[in-house]
């Protein structure tokens, strides 16, 4: 099963704005991880920043699946509570 | 008599409620003590003269802890929407609380996800020279305090591992459910959480699939590319293989994915074989067979019954020892492309646990956009499910731990 990333529609302001953070820090860690392993691979330094690589991924991953397969913005719950807030106002998108 | 009390040898928080008898207690595993308060000399809490009902949980609890150890994220896998499916409702996060919490949540089932006992946060770890695969970046003992605690009736506050900012967040309430499943990366590590356990489970899966796995996960994201996804599991390998890893010969069941051996050069991951590893003389676990339990089989469904497309399906049960433990392996290579075929398997299974004929094909359509609705990933997954309702079920009703033998012929 092929997830794209482009699909999938973020109820909340604030899952759009984690959307796009997870993406940022994706992006980041990854420039990170090739530069800190460029001297050692195996250093203990190149490890974490991997391993920091593989948190940020899954974590988009399980925002992505849970957007597009269970179609429920996570934020949902917490909004019912909290409409009032920033994270809360409904996209236009 | 002036004072409502009760006397239980664990803690009173929020398992216990005190409530007027109007209200209807629900559910099993309920002490209720009803005492009678004359009006209170001191005022008292202002409600009325009436009797009060005590009900707590405690002392007769049975909360069910499963073990599942898997590296794909937490509460939010496959695997734990299709368990918790099989016990029916949709499991949530809790309503209200930390958006970013991981728990999930539904009527008979909490999950937690075993990140949140994270001693060292994204920083720390960093400064440590520790991936969250490394023992020294997880705190063992406060896991064990809180799993036995819930285990024994007694609700917790749980840190919160946020994985969207690295940080550890305020913690969070966990009232002890029927059945708690700990998710995470090690949830048999440590030998005295590993001793709370009813029923474990591993996820091993191969470095090829694994790889094919993530290439599908991360391909999309613009920061990725083969070999950044190819050096992430590389790197943490030799974590895996010395923390994690191990892990699997505690494992009560292994669920092992492997490429398929149908396909010659199918590197997509895309069929795949797939091993449900059982161990023998489990309490409460009888293992799933083919045909004739403990006997060796070999089984191609698709013939002239059933008609398969490409590349077929292909099924092997047996004995074996794995890691030293007798265990029961049944292994299924190959998709399913219809209804029809997944019935027949499941027809020609037993010890599946099932409450009605066809519940096993019920389940897997109920979640057929679920990744391995069509292949064993979501038959075993979904059989376990089911394993674990049955061995939930022993459990609470206090049957006898012995598996019922099939009359031999």
């Amino acid at each position: 099963m092929t997830i794209n990333a482009m699909g999938g529609g973020a109820k909340y302001k604030g899952t759009q704005m984690r959307k796009k953070q997870l993406s940022e820090i994706i992006k980041k860690k990854v420039i990170e991880a090739k530069q800190v392993c460029e001297g050692d691979e195996t250093s203990d330094e190149c490890k974490v920043a991997w391993d920091e690589v593989e948190e940020v991924s899954q974590a988009k991953a399980d925002l992505r699946l849970r957007l597009e397969v269970e179609k429920k913005d996570p934020l949902e719950s917490f909004c019912l509570e909290n409409p009032e807030t920033e994270e809360c106002k409904v996209n236009d998108d | 008599m002036s004072v409502c009390s009760a006397y239980t040898t664990q803690s009173l928080n929020s398992t216990c409620s005190i409530s007027t008898p109007a209200k209807t207690h629900l559910g099993f595993h309920q002490k209720q003590v009803v005492f009678y308060r004359r009006s209170s000399k001191r005022g008292g809490s202002g409600s009325g003269s009436g009797p009060c009902v005590i009900t707590c949980s405690a002392g007769d609890s049975q909360t069910v802890v499963i073990g599942l150890a898997a590296d794909s994220g937490c509460g939010k896998s496959t695997f734990m929407r299709r368990l918790t499916s099989v016990f029916g409702g949709a499991a949530e996060p809790p309503k209200g609380g930390n958006p970013d919490s991981n728990t999930l949540i539904s009527d008979m089932t909490t999950v937690i996800c075993l990140d949140d006992y994270h001693s060292l946060d994204r920083t720390g770890r960093k400064e440590k020279g520790v991936t969250a695969l490394d023992p020294r970046a997880n705190d063992f003992d406060l896991m064990y305090e809180q799993v036995k605690a819930i285990k024994s009736g007694v609700a917790v506050d749980k840190p919160i591992y946020n994985h969207v900012t690295g940080l550890l967040d305020p913690p969070e309430l966990i009232k002890p459910p029927k059945i708690l499943v700990i998710e995470g990366l090690h949830p048999m590590f440590d030998e005295r959480v590993r001793d709370l356990l009813d029923f474990s489970i591993y996820l091993d899966i191969s470095n090829e699939v694994k790889f094919a796995w993530k290439i599908q996960r991360d391909m999309a994201e613009r920061g990725h590319s083969l070999e950044s996804i190819r050096a992430s599991i590389e790197a943490r390998k030799p974590d895996f293989d010395a923390y994690i890893d191990p892990q699997k010969k505690y494992a009560d069941a292994v669920i092992e994915v492997l490429p398929t051996q149908l396909v010659p050069d199918d590197n997509e991951g895309k069929v795949l074989r797939v091993r449900l590893i059982m161990k023998e003389g489990v309490k409460h676990f009888s293992p799933v067979y083919l045909f004739d339990e403990g006997s060796t089989i070999s089984w191609i469904p698709c013939g002239r019954k059933l008609t398969c497309s490409y590349p077929g399906i292909k099924f092997h049960y047996g004995p074996d020892t794995y890691f030293g433990n007798e265990v029961s392996i049944l292994e299924m290579d190959g998709q399913f492309d219809r209804l029809d075929e997944l019935i027949y398997v499941e027809s020609h299974l037993s010890n599946i646990s099932t409450k009605f004929y066809g519940e096993v094909t019920q389940q897997m359509l109920k979640h057929a956009d679920f990744p391995g609705s069509n292949n064993g990933t979501g038959l075993f997954q979904t059989i376990v499910g089911l394993k674990i309702r049955d061995l939930y079920e022993q459990i609470t009703s206090g049957k006898t731990a012995a598996p019922l033998e099939a009359t031999k012929a």
